[in-house]
């Protein structure tokens, strides 16, 4: 008979549980589904997709010469040309950020390497790690991938939509240029 | 005037008894003493902070285009907004110190054993939240050091196991600092974070009425007669007059040494030296010296004592009772903190 009782749609304390679990189930369901939209609207859309531009004719690079070339997202990537095979081979595209923590390298002629003023590291000419933190770890300055057709030069790089967002980058970044960034490079595909 | 009480009283039922209970917490003698009061200096500039932070945002445009423009018009083309960005900016500096020394303060009397172990935790959330606002500040500005920092830090976030890379991209809103980064920064400068320091504050200071203000045995407590004051208006009038000191204070600094714009941030060269906010110089030292993932977990681990540093010390207590071990380490923590800072401060790279 209790066990009948308890079974029972008029029993308080099943009503009291029924209803204490659907509150709780239409709280969670509810704010739960507000926090996940919440979280996908803060969490950026995805990586930037990447893209083969054009860098340069492969007659006016030659062996020994390098360029610096800016990518659509605004980052620096040093090419140089090693060899004259006329092949992809004959060439090196460093990225100008240091991999320990984002912060820009720049060359150093009379030490013959790379250098990150952020926490000392620094990179032989091929990019790899021979001082500082970046050494410890074994990080190298990232390679961009490049590839030679028709006696044109191009490279593998991230590219972003132009939003009116990043061209309000884009003129932050030329007004840091214009503002005097000495021997600042100029902009990809150009 | 009768009739205006009388009228407010019908529609708030509070007694002036009930009045002088809520405020009239007995407060210890030692509270008399200068060093004891370093829990409400920081209090005081924040509020100091907020009133001065909703002022400039008055001008300030988050975006990587108007951002230096923005700061640049108020320092140095809105009337007294050199003065307001000064307080700001000095606010935060003694902030952050009188956080530092509040949490010694704390540390050194072992005025975070039970049962305040809670309140312990709560303060170094406090803590940790206002180095974190201090950072967000400066990465506002669109300077060099603002543009850089947020680089490294965001980067530094991504060398956390597991979750790192999620965190990054959260606080960028993307994989690299980007056109969207700024509005993060000042949502999380200017909304999120003073409103997580101010529901700690509020648990903090219900704590501190709960359990009471901690009871020592000072030296020259004998020569006080009474034991306890009133917090209303004896406590009170002290730290108004700590608040009228640090506002003199405040003033002084803004003048005589005013804030000015550094160079507009540039994403395609990092300047030759660059330095964080001199309550970072510890972490940016000890970056260079271990690789990456070392100093991010020994940070991670560091900052896990710390708070977890009552039930440690407890356990050391459990087996020698009478152990100054917590000294002893408290006093070789701030030695390492301070050689680490002016190691920083004093060499370029």
């Amino acid at each position: 008979m209790t066990g009948e009782a308890e079974t029972t749609p008029e029993n308080p304390e099943r009503r009291s549980f029924l209803a204490t679990a659907a509150m709780t189930g239409g709280l969670v369901a509810g704010y739960g589904t507000f926090a996940m939209m919440a979280g996908r609207y803060l969490y950026p859309a995805h990586p930037a997709d990447t893209s083969w531009l054009f860098v340069q004719d492969l007659r006016s690079l030659k062996a020994g010469d390098s360029l610096v070339y800016r990518t659509p997202a605004g980052a620096t990537v040093a090419v140089a040309r090693l060899g004259s095979a006329g092949t992809d081979a004959d060439f090196l595209a460093l990225s100008s950020t240091c991999p320990h923590l984002g912060c820009q390298v720049h060359w150093e002629s009379q030490n013959n390497r790379f250098f990150c003023p952020c926490h000392n590291g620094a990179f032989d000419p091929s990019g790899k790690a021979i001082a500082g933190p970046p050494a410890d770890a074994g990080q190298s300055l990232l390679r961009y991938p490049l590839k030679v057709e028709n006696g044109l030069l191009y490279i593998r790089v991230p590219v972003e939509k132009l939003s009116d967002a990043a061209r309000d980058f884009e003129q932050a970044v030329a007004a840091a240029g214009a503002a005097g960034c000495a021997g600042c490079p100029r902009r990809g595909n150009a | 005037m009768n009739r205006v009480f009388g009228w407010f009283k019908e529609r708030l039922p509070v007694s002036g008894e009930q009045l002088r209970e809520l405020t009239n917490e007995p407060v210890p003698n030692h509270l008399k003493l200068w060093w004891f009061c370093l829990g409400g200096t920081p209090a005081y500039l924040f509020v100091v902070q907020i009133v001065t932070g909703i002022l400039l945002a008055f001008y300030y445009q988050p975006s990587p285009s108007a951002a230096y423009d923005s700061v640049r018009y108020i320092t140095e083309e809105a009337a007294y907004g050199w003065f307001l960005r000064g307080i700001h900016k000095w606010g935060a500096t003694l902030m952050v110190a009188a956080v530092v020394l509040h949490q010694m303060r704390v540390y050194f009397t072992g005025a975070y054993r039970k049962p305040r172990e809670i309140n312990w935790m709560v303060g170094m959330l406090l803590l940790l939240s206002t180095l974190v606002i201090g950072f967000t500040g400066y990465s506002l500005v669109y300077e060099q050091l603002s543009y850089w920092g947020a680089t490294v830090a965001s980067n530094l976030m991504d060398a956390v196991p597991l979750v790192g890379g999620f965190l990054k991209r959260m606080l960028l809103a993307g994989d690299s600092y980007n056109p969207r980064t700024p509005p993060r920064f000042f949502v999380l400068h200017a909304a999120v974070l003073p409103v997580t320091m101010i529901l700690l504050l509020m648990v903090h200071i219900m704590i501190i009425r709960l359990q009471g203000v901690t009871e020592f045995k000072v030296p020259g407590e004998t020569m006080i007669k009474k034991k306890y004051f009133n917090f209303f208006p004896d406590h009170l009038l002290t730290e108004l007059l700590i608040g009228l000191f640090l506002m003199v204070l405040l003033s002084t600094l803004a003048t005589i040494f005013p804030v000015t714009m550094g160079p507009r941030a540039d994403p395609l060269a990092t300047p030759e030296v660059i330095k964080p906010e001199w309550y970072f110089y510890v972490a940016f030292r000890w970056l260079k010296l271990l690789p990456l993932g070392v100093a991010v977990l020994s940070t991670g681990f560091i900052v896990f004592v710390f708070l977890a540093w009552p039930f440690i010390d407890a356990w050391i207590r459990r087996r020698k009772p009478e152990s100054e071990a917590s000294v002893w380490i408290g006093l070789a923590g701030v030695c390492v903190i301070v050689a680490l800072t002016v190691w920083e401060a004093v060499v370029q790279h």
